[in-house]
């Protein structure tokens, strides 16, 4: 069991700018870390200098207490999910799974069976004597873990390995990485640009935007606390609503911030409620199941808000958007960041 | 099979037959008697083989030509993947100006190198060995250059998975870059091993030792034999020549098998 540890790492490819600027974090033996932002901001760049494929300008990494800037990424003891599986074409399936305890020099008796003990857990079975190419994306995605798994690495890497499945498929698969990673109890590093993969799958997911670390915690801290409107807009399954405090009827007299209110705190009323509330019109609605996503127009801005299905059978075009105010997050309306208010 | 390919097909077994009727007109000639070929009757006999392997030499020479085309070929094929591995996938101090000359090589004429190889083995003492033969041939530039165009189409991420999964650079190189790109490998071999085979001038400038000819310096000695004179003997020189080709052709059609099989294994990926 190792621990990773970042500290201060600067990056940039030959020629380019800065890709990342100083980033530090502490990931613990046996955590799932989810390393979470847009796309180019940096996380493949991040995992592939844990990985060693690349060579950071500046800083440390360390796995398990020891420094291992200058160690090739053979001897680090690393398996890694590739986002495109990276597997090899001319072996089958069982050679891919195997190869890595091949090159290790275990027998191959012990490996062939190690490979089908991988396989069984990944229900791969059947195509152990199959190419590559002759599988379906989903189980091409197994052979990439059980690629990784066979070898018993102290440190799984996964680079986006679910974004090329469709959605059911995705899905299953994470509740099956997060069920492999109890049962392997390995530090598992995941890269993903899907905030829902991130709250879902990570004991704590690191937030990162243009190089810099925004914020490091638990998901359920990231989601109620987050360090700025970034990081709030970006995690949540509906897009906050972001308003300046002024033109909001529930803080008479506030000024200098914004709010962000999450559309699952927010109350939509089909008639004008006893308290404060935002009269706004419904310009269309989405189904979600249980839940309609009403995307409404009104004074202070355009808001979207959910509400349950039966309460808005009668097609209403007008409604009341109540809040429940210890819900708010607040921040600056300068510098953007979370401000904390009694 | 519609009338089309029908078409198609005899179409292209007459022009097969076009490109193979010198071939298969010399096969037909060494059975012949040089009387008969001269006088038009023909009479069927082996004694040009005969002749062609008893009294001059051409099973040595035939030996000799698969050890140097052979040696050549192996050699030249394990350098130039070297070579082609290190400038697709790794950056060194240089590099691009080691590239740039290699590619230059290529605008050399192979005549040009012939009197400073040939000063150059003289005195390292190496005129009249195998070793004469076969060294100068091993660096290829158009191979190197060839092949590193083919692994730069390899994903990288092949590369990086077998890393990962603790290869050093040679193990991905044999057990990752060059299955993967047998089909160009092989291609490349059977060119430099026709190539090789079919190399006149250096053979003739690099030895004098009988004993070290090659398969096409003993063919145009055979030109010089002759029955009477100002003829030559045809039949002798196509025994000769079958004996030439023969082994090629044998070869081309293993390592086709080996071709196609890599094809589509690239095309299934
Ligand atoms: N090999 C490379 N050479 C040059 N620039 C690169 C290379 N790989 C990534 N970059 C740049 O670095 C930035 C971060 O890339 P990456 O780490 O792949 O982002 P992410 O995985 O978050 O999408 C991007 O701007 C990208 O263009
Ligand atoms: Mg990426």
């Amino acid at each position: 069991m190792s621990g990773i540890e970042l500290t201060d790492i600067r990056k940039s490819y030959p020629g380019g700018p800065e890709v990342l600027h100083g980033v530090s974090l502490d990931m613990r033996a046996g955590e799932f870390i989810v390393i979470v932002g847009p796309s180019g901001c940096g996380k493949s760049t991040l995992l592939r200098l844990i990985a060693g494929l690349e060579k950071c300008d500046q800083g440390d990494i360390r796995i398990g207490g020891k420094r291992v800037n200058d160690v090739a990424p053979q001897d680090r003891d690393i398996a890694m999910i590739f986002q495109n599986y990276a597997l090899y074409p001319h072996m089958n399936v069982r050679q891919n799974i195997a190869f890595g305890l091949e090159l290790r020099g275990v027998a191959k008796a012990e490996r062939n069976a190690r490979a089908e003990e991988v396989a069984r857990t990944l229900k791969l079975e059947p195509y152990l004597d199959r190419k590559p190419g002759a599988l379906s994306g989903g189980q091409r995605q197994r052979v990439a873990m059980g690629r990784a798994m066979a070898r018993n690495s102290s440190i799984f890497l996964m680079d986006e390995p679910l974004s090329n499945l469709d959605n059911a498929l995705r899905v299953a698969m994470r509740s099956e990485i997060k069920e492999l990673h109890r049962q392997l109890g390995a530090t598992v590093v995941y890269v993903t640009h899907d905030q829902s993969e991130a709250l879902s799958l990570a004991d704590r997911i690191a937030v990162l935007k243009d190089g810099d670390l925004l914020q490091f915690d638990t998901p359920g801290a990231i989601y109620d606390r987050p360090a700025n409107r970034f990081v709030a807009g970006f995690l949540g399954m509906l897009p906050t609503n972001f308003l300046p405090i002024e033109a909001l009827p529930f803080w008479p007299g506030k000024t200098g911030l914004t709010v962000g209110m999450r559309p699952e705190h927010m109350k939509v009323h089909t008639s004008s409620p006893q308290a404060a509330a935002i009269p706004a019109r419904v310009v269309f609605s989405e189904m979600t199941g249980a839940n309609l996503v009403l995307h409404c127009e009104s004074d202070v801005g355009r808001l979207i808000v959910t509400a349950p299905r039966q309460d808005m059978a009668g097609g209403e075009e007008t409604v009341w958007i109540g809040y429940d105010t210890d819900q708010a997050i607040y921040f600056d309306a300068q510098s953007e960041s979370r401000v904390d208010m009694a | 099979m519609k009338p089309d390919s029908r078409l198609l097909a005899g179409l292209a077994l007459i022009v097969g037959l076009l490109f193979l009727s010198p071939v298969l007109y010399s096969v037909f000639m060494s059975f012949q008697t040089v009387d008969g070929y001269y006088t038009g009757n023909f009479e069927f006999t082996l004694e040009n083989y005969e002749l062609a392997i008893g009294q001059y030499n051409f099973a040595r020479y035939l030996l000799n030509s698969i050890v140097v085309s052979g040696s050549v070929t192996v050699i030249a094929l394990t350098v130039s993947t070297m070579a082609a591995f290190a400038f697709a996938r790794f950056r060194f101090p240089g590099g691009n100006l080691l590239f740039a000359a290699v590619v230059a090589t290529l605008m050399i004429p192979s005549h040009i190198s012939l009197i400073p190889n040939y000063l150059t083995l003289a005195r390292v003492g190496l005129l009249d060995t195998y070793a004469g033969l076969i060294l100068p041939a091993i660096s290829n530039g158009f191979a190197a250059f060839f092949l590193r165009q083919y692994i730069r189409g390899i994903p990288v991420a092949l590369d990086e998975a077998a890393y990962m999964d603790g290869a050093t650079p040679l193990k991905v190189l044999w057990r990752v870059i060059v299955p993967i790109a047998r089909p160009a490998i092989f291609s490349m071999g059977l060119f430099i091993f026709i190539t090789e085979w079919n190399n006149y001038i250096w053979p003739l400038v690099a030895v004098g030792d009988e004993d070290l000819y090659t398969l096409q310096i003993g063919l145009a000695r055979l030109y010089r034999v002759n029955p009477s004179e100002d003829v030559v003997n045809w039949p002798l020189v196509m025994a000769a020549s079958t004996i030439t080709i023969l082994p090629v052709l044998l070869g081309f059609i293993f390592v086709e098998r080996h071709l196609v099989r890599g094809i589509t294994m690239g095309a299934v990926k």
